[in-house]
């Protein structure tokens, strides 16, 4: 979910001693002095930290690392329908022809430079792609890649038989042609933007090996991959764990370890003792849940990072929906929720309040958008003009619709929940009725979300394509599933400007032209308030002591993208 | 008894079948399906969705799906994992032998544990001991397993370091030392309430019997109590149980199905959660017709055991 | 589990209460079922807080240490009335659930068990095919097909209770009916109805009783292992499930949280179960030359 181009900032915090359990007025101010001026205070490697000097890799793969996460990874053919967790084990076991760096740089892997217009990669027009590969790179068996592999892996996208998970910019390409081993050109159906992005998040699968089975869908490939990434598989148990074993043939620096095990511990409160009681030397995705990571920061021979994601929390209503349909009320609503109160003391002040549903760090950020203030006045008076009531029971109505709805999220998350009932106390006070409405992420996003059934829900997602902030599928009117749209705009939002600046912005290769674009598209969403944005995530992970190469990255969905380079400093 | 057998398969047929068509359908029925999941936080579209439910079928009426089920079934072939696209068996065989090391230790420990303290409860009838037996069964069956697990997590990982808080084994390690180190917690939090249940069966059974005719009739003949109570009593008490073990095999897959959550142990209790969260629903039919068949086996089992047992039944 | 005797003598009544009396567990869990009740329907009136109103500010308040005496929760609520609210939630679970599912059960059973033949063979077969699921597998499965909610949940911990008690009362009814005295009622020209509710239920009281109170405790520790499942009660309702439930992660932090309705749960839990054996005790005649 973390993917956006831009600058990381990655803290690694210590444990201060002198911050004991304080009032609660007490760690508001050390929250409000907010990450970065603890940071600041607290010199890194105080405190068993790393190192002032960083000892070198090693010379051959030495030791594992055992990596915890929440869900289990159960996905291998990188093509197919998975989630966060799967797509950070491919990033050991595959390579895409490129990717995106925390500092938001693209940057060549199976290919030999990043096509671009100066180049010749791309036409002036955006619509013929020529790619140079990386010559010499061998797949886990031996066989070489080449750019069959790639012309297979883009046919393999686009075959009808396939459940290929998303053929999203893939299927506007034509006459895919090998024209030497190590280059490949294509011509594209039209110019599109964001598919130098989708491309950083496409692993490159064999030919030799995927082709030669009969169906694509139960090849043995998918339980037993073969990539060119710096991993080979090993073993899995399922439900426990997956092991991979260094390719010491790899193509780029690493990998450094021997194994990596990718260890599944299903309940985050599980997941965070494991971690503290040593059995875990990474907590990767979900991380370390807010409550703790306080404590979490006292630990002893442990680092907590605190890096943003992509994703953006919001009660994104239900736009066709009664009460919420009314502009004045979702702004009387924005105006009377305690954000503050919500962050702070909720999610211990560690993500960041937002207006915007595309993450601060990315090129395309607007970061003029008006900030949210917190007036329960004034959003009564704004319900009072708008003619919306009060009842006898203090819940106002206007036309006979009482202004009432429901809010649902994922069942299993007390965090959000205690954040759901705040709002409903918050809410209240200013004349709505807020429900709570839970459901397990089966039922929530099947048909209940899928097909607009919902009143509003809490929701942290990525709006943008990839690392890319075109928000084509999530915004534009064309995409309402309930209205046979295509897309994913499950809020059922419908603003012509933003329809026709959205197609404007998938079509401009000029990024100074395109922040332009999407700075407008921002402004105007957080004008009708399509969603209430609360805030950006940022995810807490720890690390063990002595662990080195550890890079958190916003762009590659998983902060497990670079464990190739990670090492242990271990007296040699 | 032959007819018996005969009849009592046939049942179990028709019963297996009742079983599948009430659980496909709520299966199916319920709101959500297996690809929910990937509706809102990933890159995929309606339109993929949309796409991927008619390449699985999962658009077909129920009647249909349900057909293709059984007659796959009929011919052995128990479909694949929407997960992991590995076959249906091979999932459950994989997660079975995690199970069963953690219930067959706690069944074990439990039996030995929960049969002494019910044979001495039903002894010294009334007693201190019998009182404090009582007292602590009925407690251990009133605890919530899960917060009793993270409880014993607390004090005895993260407070003594002991033993590790999960997990059935140190990956890479694999000796039969780490094994039982992550044993002993997850097995002795289940046995706490298996004991319990066991004692009470035994005290119970072991009640009935020090009261009848033929051990009033020992104990005249002069025979020494300690003898009576082992040659006679025990031997009588003993034959109920045979039916608690019966009924007890099923429950080797729901029953540690919360202490599995709470102590990552890789079992059928935990697949089950995560196949019924994810809709796996060739998986989630599997598991139910393979612990139906547990259950039908396990009481079929039971009766005939008894028979064998106790020369006064009579199977017709 | 053996017959009751036809009851009737009052010397027999007055043997069972006298039985009762004595078995002290019983009374205690007797005591303090009462106590419970009285308190949790009581109580809310009486305390200044509520049990939903969040103080953000004092949150994780230590108990018998201010206004409030067993502390605050994660959102500053008073964990006295959310304890009292939440097993008033609990309780109510418990209760009706185990009368629903006792409803069920008698009726499938004392139906099967009357009039045998093919109704009695389908309706045992059924029984017998719904037990062939695990309590946790209709549970979870019938969870995704309803709202999350206090009926909701009742009705599913009834829907997985009842199969027990159809089996009980459906034996006690078929061996029953064997007997002189409902041979009896059936010469001398009563109807099914009269026979089964008049003659037949009463008979089979004891083990109904007994599975009555057992029910009760196992449903409030259904009620929460659904919560931990996720398919709990919805928030801000308390329960003692969700309060357990929500407490898991402040287990170091505000071990008090997860200690309460900890402590409520396996005390009704307990006392329910203390109850239920007093009571197989108290109402088994057997028990009477002993």
């Amino acid at each position: 979910m973390t993917k956006a181009p831009g600058r990381i900032g990655e803290e690694a915090f210590s444990a201060s001693p002198t911050e004991g359990t304080g009032s609660l007025s007490r760690r508001r101010t050390l929250l409000a002095t907010g990450a970065a001026g603890l940071a600041a205070a607290l010199p890194r490697g105080t405190s068993a930290q790393q190192p002032q000097r960083t000892p070198p890799a090693p010379d051959r793969p030495r030791g594992q690392v055992i990596v915890g996460l929440s869900q289990e990874p159960t996905v291998f053919n990188p093509l197919m329908p998975a989630i966060e967790v799967d797509q950070g084990v491919w990033w050991n076991l595959f390579s895409p022809l490129w990717f995106i760096d925390p500092d938001g740089k693209f940057v060549p892997d199976l290919a030999r430079e990043i096509p671009t217009v100066a180049n010749g990669g791309i036409s002036a027009d955006g619509l013929t792609w020529k790619v140079r590969l990386r010559p010499g790179v061998k797949w886990h068996d031996g066989t070489p890649f080449t750019a069959e592999d790639v012309k297979y892996t883009f046919d393999l996208i686009n075959n009808t038989s396939f459940r290929a998970r998303t053929r999203v910019g893939h299927n506007l390409l034509q006459d895919i042609t090998v024209t030497a081993p190590d280059e490949i050109t294509w011509r594209m159906e039209r110019a599109y933007a964001p598919y130098l992005s989708i491309l950083s998040l496409t692993f490159i699968v064999p030919k030799h090996v995927l082709g030669a089975a009969s169906d694509p869908n139960t090849a043995p490939f998918n339980t037993a991959p073969v990539g060119t990434g710096p991993f080979r598989w090993g073993s899995r148990t399922p439900g426990d764990n997956i092991t991979l074993t260094a390719h010491t043939s790899y193509h780029g620096r690493g990998p450094f370890l021997e194994r990596v095990v990718f260890k599944y511990i299903p309940d985050l409160t599980v997941l965070y003792t494991q971690f503290r009681t040593g059995q875990v030397d990474y907590t990767g995705i979900q991380g370390i849940s807010p409550p703790f990571v306080r404590e979490a920061r006292t630990l002893r021979g442990r680092t907590i990072h605190l890096s943003p994601t992509a994703s953006v929390e919001s009660i994104s209503p239900n736009l066709e929906f009664g009460p919420l349909a009314d502009k004045q009320v979702r702004q009387a609503l924005y105006m009377g929720m305690n954000k503050r109160a919500i962050i702070d003391a909720i999610y211990y002040g560690l993500p960041t309040p937002t207006e915007s549903f595309i993450p601060r760090e990315s090129w395309a950020f607007n970061p003029d958008l008006p900030a949210h203030r917190h007036d329960p006045a004034a959003a009564n008076a704004l319900l009072d003009a708008a003619g919306w009531q009060r009842g006898s029971d203090g819940i106002r109505a206007k036309n006979g619709v009482r202004l009432e709805f429901a809010n649902s999220t994922t069942t299993g998350n007390p965090v959000r929940e205690q954040a759901q009932q705040l709002l409903m106390q918050d809410w209240r006070t200013i004349g709505a009725a807020m429900r709570i409405n839970n459901m397990p992420a089966a039922v929530i996003w099947g048909e209940f979300w899928q097909q607009s059934r919902f009143n509003s829900v809490m929701v942290g997602v990525n709006f943008m394509l990839g690392s890319d902030p075109d928000v084509t599928p999530r915004f534009h009117s064309g995409g309402i599933p309930a209205k046979g749209g295509r897309g994913n705009n499950n809020i059922q939002y419908a603003n012509p400007e933003v329809d026709a600046l959205l197609v404007q912005g998938a079509t401009q290769f000029d990024q100074a032209a395109r922040r332009a674009t999407y700075a407008r598209i921002q402004g105007i969403i957080r004008d009708d308030l399509a969603i209430l944005p609360l805030f950006q995530y940022a995810v807490a992970e720890g690390t063990k002591e002595g662990l080195i190469g550890y890079k958190p990255n916003i762009n590659t969905s998983s902060n497990c993208w670079n464990i190739r380079e990670w090492y242990w400093a271990r007296a040699a | 008894m032959i007819s018996y057998l005969v009849r009592r398969l046939g049942q179990a047929v028709l019963l297996l079948l009742i079983v599948s068509m009430v659980g496909f359908a709520i299966l199916y029925l319920a709101p959500g399906g297996p690809l929910s999941q990937f509706a809102a936080g990933t890159d995929m579209s309606q339109e993929d969705l949309d796409r991927i439910a008619e390449q699985l079928g999962l658009n077909r009426p129920l009647p249909v799906q349900y057909a293709e089920w059984l007659l796959r079934m009929l011919t052995g072939d128990w479909g694949r994992s929407y997960r992991d696209g590995e076959p249906v068996l091979y999932v459950i065989g994989s997660h079975l032998g995690a199970t069963l090391q953690l219930m067959l230790t706690a069944t074990l420990l439990a039996i030995m544990i929960g049969c002494w303290i019910g044979i001495l409860g039903a002894i010294r009838r009334y007693s201190i001991f019998d009182t404090l037996a009582t007292v602590g069964a009925m407690v251990a069956l009133s605890i919530p397993t899960f917060w009793f697990g993270l409880v014993a997590i607390y004090v005895f990982s993260v407070e003594l370091e002991w033993l590790p808080s999960g997990n059935r084994e140190t990956v890479g390690d694999g000796s039969l030392l780490d094994l039982l180190r992550h044993l002993i917690l997850p097995a002795s939090v289940l046995a706490l309430v298996e004991t319990a249940i066991w004692s009470r069966f035994m005290r119970s059974s072991m009640l009935d019997v020090v009261n009848q005719d033929y051990i009033r009739t020992a104990r005249a003949k002069g025979l020494p109590e300690w003898q009576v109570l082992a040659g006679h009593a025990m031997r009588n008490a003993a034959l109920p149980m045979i039916t608690v073990v019966g009924l007890q095999l099923p429950t080797l897959l729901g029953g540690a199905l919360v202490t599995e959550t709470v102590f990552t142990w890789p079992g059928m209790g935990r697949l089950f959660l995560d196949s019924i969260s994810y809709r796996d629903y060739p998986v989630v039919m599997g598991i139910l017709m393979f612990s139906a068949t547990m259950v039908l086996v396990g009481s079929l089992l039971a009766d005939m055991l008894y028979a064998v047992a106790d020369p006064r039944i009579r199977l017709g | 589990m053996s017959a009751a005797a036809p009851a009737a003598a009052p010397t027999a009544g007055l043997r069972v209460l006298e039985r009762f009396r004595r078995h002290r567990l019983a009374m205690f869990g007797a005591v303090t079922i009462a106590t419970l009740t009285l308190a949790c329907f009581l109580g809310p009136f009486l305390l200044p807080f509520d049990d939903t109103y969040i103080d953000i500010m004092q949150r994780f308040a230590a108990p018998f240490g201010g206004a409030h005496i067993l502390g605050t929760d994660e959102l500053g609520r008073d964990m006295l009335a959310r304890i009292l609210m939440g097993g008033r939630v609990s309780l109510l679970v418990g209760f009706v659930a185990m009368a629903i599912g006792m409803a069920v059960g008698i009726l499938v059973g004392a139906v099967a068990g009357y009039y045998g033949g093919l109704v009695g063979t389908a309706l045992m077969r059924f029984v017998d095919a719904v037990l062939c699921f695990p309590a946790i597998f209709l549970l979870l499965a019938l969870a995704a097909l309803v709202e999350p909610g206090l009926t909701s949940i009742t009705l599913l911990i009834a829907a997985t209770a009842w199969m027990d008690v159809a089996r009980i009362v459906e034996g006690q009814i078929r061996s029953l009916r064997e007997r002189d005295f409902a041979v009896a009622a059936e010469v001398l020209g009563a109807t099914d109805r009269y026979i089964i509710l008049r003659e037949l239920v009463p008979n089979a009281v004891a083990p109904i009783v007994v599975a009555a109170t057992l029910n009760v405790a196992r449903a409030i520790l259904l009620e929460s292992y659904v919560s931990f499942l996720g398919y709990g009660i919805q928030p801000p309702v308390p329960s003692w499930g969700n309060m357990l439930n929500n407490a898991q992660i402040y287990l170091t932090s505000a071990p008090w949280l997860a200690i309460l309705p900890g402590i409520a749960i396996t005390l009704a839990v307990t006392s329910f179960n203390f109850l239920g054996d007093g009571l197989r005790d108290a109402l088994d005649p057997r028990m009477d030359g002993r």
